[in-house]
């Protein structure tokens, strides 16, 4: 809806566990001449209007990826986001905190699930022992296959559009198991067996259903999808993929 | 000694989760630290090291300019065999023509000698570099830097690194406190014991003791209107310090980068004119040429962003208030624009409505990086006067530290390059300094408690002037009369509004009075910070009486190296800050100061 509203009205959930019972919406009116992002009008509403309500956000573009919040039904940073094209026709904008996860105030959710499943899947690189002088020698073509999957901001959007997570805490989800596609493609990580086992245990790859919500979250435009089904097909030719690994690091 | 049911005790306490803190954190866990606690205001992954762009300068020797293609020439790969074209040598000849001679010339040479081992260190750990054909480090042009040697990931390098060595720190058992908020630091005859700091999820608020403590908590670009620089770089650190009695050094020099986007002053990476982007003003002129002829777009920071300023005084600036500059990459080509710089263009398109690949941007300087900040050696122990006394127990690194590596001005690329190098050697230095046998020292009193009252305080507090209202006015203060041209009469008049702003802010109202997740209670703390450090940063500014790299006077517009060819220490008096002065660490046989042309 893009028709000319002067002032939008920005409905924001609030939920203080301290003192609310349970959460609520609470509209606020904000004038959107000079056309600002949803991040500046909740920065507006936090510093002149209400100070008690609640986000995070930091960089306001789009990197860091603190402001992952649900607009109008769908999960997208507020920063890079501008207010005007997110009002319905009445003018209104509503913002609720991801799903799916416990919230602590207002538009903050407790992340710990997430960075869990982030720590289970080992995101750090696990070189050969043999390092050279110099650096590893990747092809483009190499840094091309990860380069996407490198993109991601771990900002949660996917995590918390994922209807599988939605169900089942303990599945790994679609921001780790990027990451761990990503390092289970890179020449220079020297245990992809084990990781791909990793993610091939029950709450692994085979929970995902192809239901495509981290894709259409996803603010860099990445494709947790794809990553997945790619484990999925490696973690069935496991041994071959460990033989290709250690050939290739020979010529490091 | 009073023990506070809420002490925590580490053996080393970092406190900011971005290249520096979390290469001091990782480099001490390696060399047998096991005891380390890292906090952070922010999830480490938020940190603003995360926002850097363009890339990591070390004379790798990877590529060179397509021979008798000229200065803005392709690039490609020096063939194996072939001379190189780059050096330490180079790199540090240009760090310090680029800060303007005020750089400490030993700790140059340490950083860039370190540059080209810490580059392989990174890609060693795992970082996805954009690669030359044969498949080593890619590298760019950047302003001031006489040869390629930015090391790239597309345009967005700082992210990678921060992911990787935060990944890295994880690996080496690092314990973080996320949203973690730094209230004060302990320091008692000379001697660093701690921190008090508050759990941002419940208010609570701890002292916590160590044997060593770092700061490694960045920049100050809030104090002004129109920044690169995250909501969270409020200089936390360089406050708390200050007023914990560590004196700051070279405040007064403050980064505009040129080209931040119109209006929101958002970074638009240095590699766009490293990859040839050109600048032109409403007349469609290229003016670099009038101010730069040799290097023009690549020259360093502080020089095109007062040239642009120049341009826009004249009258000759782009957009409806005629206060920006058009940055035009069309000429790039669609290919190399996606492939190089595909983070600027969806950071132009979303905040300007053009497409580089189309148009050209409006952009403006933007307040960007602050070469100032905690003076410490080149092994990052903080110093407690111009003497250079150690103040024992207490770090420091990256943004946050003044080494000096930047002296006037910073080149671009060095900044990722600083932060990586002296993060790594505060924590070798620290690693030492506690198997070399430090205590846990004494705590007089209750500190927990003491900010307790005095935050209890802020909350009581109730206008009816709001803290945004101080805030507003203090950038706006900062912007108009300490920004790329200073003069005496603004920067007094600055300083008055200043002293003024600090009274009015202890009447501010916070709205939020709760515990929980308080950050209205952080934003008052915050501004309360950019009016310390920023009276320092003025006060410098009118000190100095002299146009040295980014710290440009109308009033007395040449370099003076007689009088003033020496770092500014401040420390905190009765009546604003008292200063007195270092040395510059000059290798007058090989660098001597020279005229500063482009």
């Amino acid at each position: 809806m893009n028709k000319k509203f002067e002032t939008a009205t920005v409905r924001v959930q609030r939920f203080n566990p301290d003192i609310d019972k349970k959460p609520y919406l609470q509209e606020f009116e904000v004038s959107t001449e000079g056309d600002p992002t949803l991040l500046d009008a909740l920065q507006f509403i936090k510093s002149r209007i209400d100070g008690s309500v609640t986000f995070r956000r930091s960089c306001r573009h789009a990197i860091c990826g603190s402001c992952a919040m649900n607009v109008n039904g769908r999960n997208i940073l507020v920063c890079h986001e501008p207010l005007k094209k997110h009002l319905d026709g009445r003018g209104r904008v509503t913002i609720r905190p991801l799903p799916y996860l416990p919230i602590i105030k207002d538009l903050v959710v407790d992340r710990t699930s997430f960075w869990r499943q982030y720590l289970l899947i080992k995101p750090w690189l696990v070189p050969p022992d043999n390092i050279p002088e110099k650096e590893f020698r990747m092809t483009p073509q190499e840094v091309a296959d990860l380069q996407s999957a490198e993109h991601c901001i771990m900002c949660g959007a996917c995590y918390s559009a994922c209807t599988v997570v939605g169900m089942t805490k303990e599945y790994i989800g679609p921001h780790a198991l990027l990451k761990e596609f990503m390092r289970v493609m890179d020449p220079r990580d020297t245990i992809p067996g084990e990781r791909l086992e990793i993610v091939s245990g029950s709450y692994g790859v085979a929970r995902c259903h192809t239901i495509f919500n981290c894709i259409d979250a996803c603010p860099k435009h990445l494709d947790p999808t794809k990553a997945i089904e790619t484990l999925r097909n490696l973690a069935t030719k496991r041994q071959a993929w460990e033989e290709q690994r250690k050939e290739r690091q020979e010529t490091l | 000694m009073m023990a506070n049911e809420n002490t925590i005790t580490h053996d080393v306490i970092i406190v900011g989760a971005g290249l520096a803190g979390s290469w001091a954190a990782m480099t001490a866990a390696q060399q047998g630290v096991k005891d380390i606690g890292v906090l952070s205001k922010l999830h480490p992954l938020r940190s603003h090291s995360g926002a850097a762009q363009g890339g990591i300068a070390a004379a790798l020797n990877n590529v060179r300019p397509v021979p008798d293609t000229g200065p803005r020439g392709p690039l490609e790969q020096i063939p194996p065999g072939d001379e190189p074209i780059d050096s330490w040598e180079l790199h540090m000849f240009d760090t310090i023509k680029g800060s303007d001679w005020l750089g400490d010339q030993d700790a140059i040479e340490i950083m860039v000698q370190e540059a080209i081992n810490i580059l392989y260190a990174y890609e060693h750990m795992g970082c996805v570099f954009s690669r030359t054909p044969d498949g080593r480090i890619a590298q760019r042009r950047f302003g001031g830097h006489s040869a390629p040697r930015a090391n790239y990931a597309a345009d967005w390098t700082g992210h990678v690194l921060l992911h990787t060595i935060h990944e890295q720190a994880l690996r080496h058992g690092v314990k973080f406190y996320s949203e973690w908020y730094l209230l004060d630091l302990i320091v008692e005859d000379n001697v660093c014991r701690g921190i008090v700091a508050m759990n941002i999820l419940d208010g609570s608020i701890h002292t916590l003791r160590a044997k060593a403590v770092m700061f490694a908590t960045g920049g100050y670009g809030r104090a002004f209107k129109i920044t690169s620089n995250a909501f969270a770089n409020t200089g936390d650190g360089v406050a708390i310090a200050y007023r914990a009695g560590v004196p700051l050094m070279d405040m007064e020099f403050v980064q505009f980068h040129p080209t931040g986007i119109y209006r929101h002053g958002i970074l638009m990476s240095e590699a766009c004119r490293g990859e040839g982007g050109y600048l032109t003003n409403s007349e469609g002129e290229r003016f670099m040429e009038r101010y730069a002829p040799e290097k023009m777009e690549l020259a360093p920071r502080d020089l095109v962003s007062r040239s642009e300023q120049t341009e826009i005084d004249q009258g000759r600036g782009i957009g409806p208030d005629k206060q920006g500059i058009y940055l035009d990459l069309r000429h790039l080509g669609r290919e190399k624009i996606l492939s190089r710089l595909p983070q600027v263009r969806e950071i132009a398109i979303d905040f300007t409505g053009t497409d580089p690949i189309d148009d050209p941007v409006p952009i403006q300087p933007t307040a960007h990086y602050s070469m100032g900040g905690i003076p410490t050696t080149a092994d990052g122990q903080v110093i407690a006067d111009a003497e250079g006394t150690p103040l024992t127990g207490f770090f420091a690194a990256g943004e946050v530290a003044c080494v000096s590596v930047h002296g006037a001005n910073r080149l671009g690329s060095n900044s990722l390059l600083e932060a990586s190098v002296f993060g790594r050697r505060a924590g070798k230095a620290i690693a030492q300094f506690i198997q070399d046998g430090a205590n846990l020292q004494p705590v007089n009193g209750d500190p927990a408690a003491m900010n307790q009252a005095r935050i209890q305080a802020h909350l009581e507090r109730n206008g009816p002037e709001l803290v945004d209202d101080i805030a507003q006015e203090l950038k706006e203060t900062m912007t108009s009369k300490c920004g790329i041209f200073r003069n005496e009469t603004n920067l007094e008049e600055g300083l008055a509004r200043i002293v003024e702003l600090k009274e009015r802010l202890k009447r501010a109202k916070i709205m939020d009075k709760g515990s929980r997740f308080n950050t209205d209670l952080l934003a008052g703390l915050e501004t309360e910070h950019l009016i310390t450090f920023s009276e320092v940063v003025v006060s410098g500014a009118l000190a100095r009486t002299e146009s040295r790299g980014a710290h440009s006077r109308t009033d007395y517009p040449e370099r003076d190296d007689e009088d003033w060819l020496k770092h500014t220490v401040a420390h905190k008096g009765e009546d604003g800050p008292r200063f007195s002065y270092k040395d510059v660490f000059i290798y007058w046989d090989r660098f001597p100061p020279q005229k500063r042309q482009y």
